[in-house]
């Protein structure tokens, strides 16, 4: 493997992450990081084909909350590289790229636990009146995120397949596989903090309603919105008529209170 | 409605912060507060020039925030308009609407911007790519600019709305905040046993009868297992000394032991 072929893979890595996190190209997706490894490498159809697998496995997931997810994008650099460099084909990359996403939660939530560290430092800038560099921890935090790839990329590119292979033989399978479970229910973090920060106690019926779409009905989320914008509707507009004929009556005054304590 | 609304350059200053930056410093604790603080500097510093009043404000915005990033432009729309006309005076407004509007603009957002892209272009694009193709990857990048333009025009709604909210403040808001809540709730109700696996692994054998504990579980209530597990975080989360990145260790430590004691798959 040529260095600047390392480099280049890198670079993108620690690119992806940053625009899947802000600007949002694409370019995290694991197809077109399969894309451009097999570009880089001159075999773009593996490329495309890790890539695609590996999508398949994500799709419908979103990033809830800000919950971790398996980072195929990593997935699909690696296993894309060691398919084309080993000749082994695409569905080896694909199956070596499984584990790897799997094991770069991990370095996600620790990158992310960095980046604690920097809010702290923020507010005591702020505090000291120092508000444009407090601003600079915003920025930094990029440096764990984007590192969190490409350190990993970069060792096992120069390392190699077979390091690599090593490396996932040789974890312990209670580990990886409690990691992957401990990975489906990281989600509900996200929930119970979306829910610790809405009026739960006055929407609670509607909590029970969406859950019994999605779990009994196997409503998808899409169309559990749609019954959601539905009622959404249906309040909004039971909700104008008191109000209309309360406004008549008395001052708007004692409303505004209660708008603040509700939220 | 249809008023074009003028930003002044530090309201310009500020979307593009958000839109390159916003979650460049997503960490555990506040999670966007930091990217949002980020964003709105340039509007603190042309309002408040006192540092002592600058201080209080840029306190107020590195408050937890956490939404879906597209959606998060008509929120920093609404908190400039408002800021920029009532000042220090609004710092409870501005955090009560951003506490209120987050919750709602996340469960759509997640769904309009997370879930229906990565769904419709994820399927077609990995479809083309295992065919050979990779013409499907240029709907993400039409999809990038897409999403940028509706940004754009999310932030300009949101101070429209904010200007006029100073007007005839709260009454429309809190409607619209209350529908956007039972919307909201819904999705999220939704996205429980949507998003979250958990499944129970544990099964007995006795002679010829074999009892799985998920078909037990199933005939009880389907999801029954994420719905605990987000009680669990939800419970969690409420008590003293907890934080989300603890509850975070908790839970992987959960998620580890429960596999190892068979209790999920």
């Amino acid at each position: 493997m040529q260095w600047w072929q390392i480099l280049l893979i890198t670079l993108y890595s620690g690119f992806a992450i940053y625009d899947g996190n802000n600007t949002t190209f694409g370019t995290v997706k694991p197809t077109m990081a399969g894309f451009f490894a097999g570009l880089i490498l001159g075999d773009v159809q593996t490329g495309l084909v890790v890539g695609g697998t590996l999508n398949l496995l994500v799709l419908g997931v979103g990033n809830f909350g800000g919950s971790s997810m398996p980072d195929y994008m990593t997935g699909a650099l690696l296993g894309t590289a060691f398919a084309v460099l080993s000749g082994k084909g695409a569905q080896f990359g694909a199956t070596l790229a499984v584990p790897i996403g799997l094991l770069m939660i991990q370095l996600d939530v620790l990158a992310r636990f960095c980046n604690t560290f920097l809010q702290h430092r923020a507010e005591k800038l702020v505090k000291d009146g120092k508000f444009k560099s407090a601003t600079h921890m915003n920025l930094y935090g990029i440096i764990p995120t984007s590192l969190s790839r490409m350190i990993p990329v970069f060792l096992a590119l120069i390392f190699g397949s077979q390091f690599v292979q090593n490396v996932v033989n040789n974890l312990p399978m209670w580990l990886m596989n409690g990691l992957k479970t401990a990975g489906g229910i990281l989600p509900a973090l996200g929930i119970a903090i979306l829910l610790r920060y809405l009026p739960l106690k006055q929407n609670v019926a509607f909590l029970l309603i969406g859950f019994f779409l999605a779990a009994f009905l196997k409503v998808p989320v899409i169309g559990a919105a749609i019954i959601g914008l539905a009622m959404a509707l249906v309040a909004f507009n039971h909700d104008s008529k008191p109000a209309q004929a309360e406004a008549a009556t008395t001052g708007a005054s004692d409303d505004d209170e209660g708008d603040m304590e509700d939220e | 409605m249809s008023k074009k609304v003028e930003l002044n350059a530090s309201m310009k200053k500020v979307f593009w912060r958000w839109y390159f930056f916003g979650q460049a410093g997503w960490n555990y604790e506040k999670m966007q507060g930091l990217g949002y603080y980020y964003s709105v500097y340039p509007l603190l510093k042309k309002i408040y020039g006192n540092v002592d009043v600058q201080a209080e404000a840029s306190l107020n915005e590195l408050q937890f925030f956490n939404t879906n990033n597209s959606m998060a432009p008509i929120i920093l729309g609404v908190d400039g308009a408002i800021q920029e006309h009532q000042g220090i005076a609004a710092k409870d407004t501005v955090a009560s609407l951003k506490t209120g509007m987050m919750g709602p603009m996340a469960g759509i957002g997640d769904t309009l911007f997370a879930v229906i892209p990565n769904t419709i272009i994820g399927s077609i694009a990995s479809y083309m790519a295992l065919k050979g193709n990779p013409v499907g990857l240029i709907l993400w990048i039409a999809y990038g600019f897409l999403r940028l333009g509706i940004m754009r025009s999310f932030f300009y709604m949101g101070y429209r709305e904010g200007v006029k909210l100073i007007d005839s403040l709260g009454d429309r808001l809190k409607k619209i905040t209350s529908a956007a809540n039972v919307l909201g709730m819904t999705v999220i109700g939704a996205l429980i046993p949507s998003v979250i696996t958990a499944t129970f692994a544990y099964k007995y054998h006795n002679g010829g009868v074999k009892v799985s504990l998920q078909d037990l579980a199933d005939q009880i209530m389907p999801g029954l297992a994420p719905a605990l597990v987000v009680l669990m975080a939800y419970w969690l989360l409420g008590r003293k000394k907890m934080n989300s990145t603890r509850v975070t260790f908790i839970l992987i430590l959960v998620g580890i032991l429960a596999y190892n004691l068979k209790i999920f798959a």
